[in-house]
């Protein structure tokens, strides 16, 4: 089968490093959230009602691709009882 | 219009009252050749685009080189790029997907957050994801837009083609992988 002409190696080193940055930190938000929904057994539905959101914003955050505000990473922090994102 | 015309003489018999006519129909249609080409095998996922004979590049490579330089677009192309970074290595899974499409195939589309950007793709299974092309949907559906129809569809007919090489054998899907030397008339 053919390689495509243009390496895909060269198409991700063009993403400028501030928006591959937040692609990871939005990635790995997302599914840690996942995650953690996973271990307490909850389900998209549950996890929605629990936290007073639409079945909708759940499926958002587990987009891989969501802006997370600081006050929705604070009111998941909270409701898991654990940081989701750790500041060095 | 690419691809090769084909042109079909119908002969069709009406009985009516006891005579017997004969009208003949022509059909006029465009169908263009096309090759499953790879992008990338990764750990998790193969992803993989299409390639028209016809043109130069693949469905991908023009759907990057159309957004690559164009200052309102280019950092939301540069976005799905990293994002796809990210399903070769992770996997193609569901919810990082906005479906798209009917019911009955296999199209997605990315990004799922807010932006006029749409790549269209056919996410095969968590493991295997055929990129295709996309554009701005600057219409609600994309079905009233003629460019992004045509993307859709593409992916749809190469979805059911796909389905139907699976069936006689001519094409093979594994785990991670589509094996196949055939071209497709899409």
């Amino acid at each position: 089968m053919k390689t495509m002409n243009t390496p895909f190696k060269q198409m991700l080193e063009a993403v400028p490093a501030d928006i591959q940055q937040e692609v990871d930190l939005e990635f790995a938000i997302s599914n840690r959230i996942n995650d953690l929904m996973v271990l307490r057994g909850l389900t998209k539905m549950e996890f929605a009602q629990a936290l007073g959101k639409r079945p909708s914003e759940v499926t958002k955050w587990l987009s891989g691709q969501h802006n997370f505000t600081i006050r929705t990473l604070s009111a998941l922090s909270a409701f898991f009882g654990e940081s989701l994102v750790r500041v060095c | 219009m690419n691809g090769k015309e084909y042109i079909f003489s119908v002969i069709t018999l009406i009985s009516k009252k006891n005579v017997v006519y004969l009208q003949t129909i022509k059909i006029d249609f465009t169908m263009s050749e096309a090759e499953l080409v790879l992008v990338e095998e990764a750990k998790n996922c193969t992803l993989y685009t299409i390639q028209f004979l016809s043109e130069d590049d693949t469905e991908f490579e023009q759907f990057f080189n159309k957004f690559k330089d164009d200052v309102e677009f280019s950092p939301d192309l540069m976005r799905i790029v990293g994002f796809l970074g990210k399903i070769a290595d992770f996997g193609a899974l569901e919810r990082y997907f906005r479906p798209e499409g009917k019911m009955s195939d296999r199209v997605v589309a990315l990004p799922t957050v807010q932006s006029k950007l749409r790549l269209y793709c056919l996410r095969l299974s968590d493991r295997i994801l055929i990129l295709g092309n996309g554009g701005v949907k600057d219409t609600k559906t994309y079905e009233e837009s003629k460019e992004l129809s045509g993307y859709v569809l593409t992916l749809q007919n190469f979805d059911r083609l796909i389905k139907e090489g699976v069936k006689d054998g001519t094409i093979s899907v594994s785990e991670n992988k589509i094996e196949t030397d055939k071209t497709f008339d899409l």
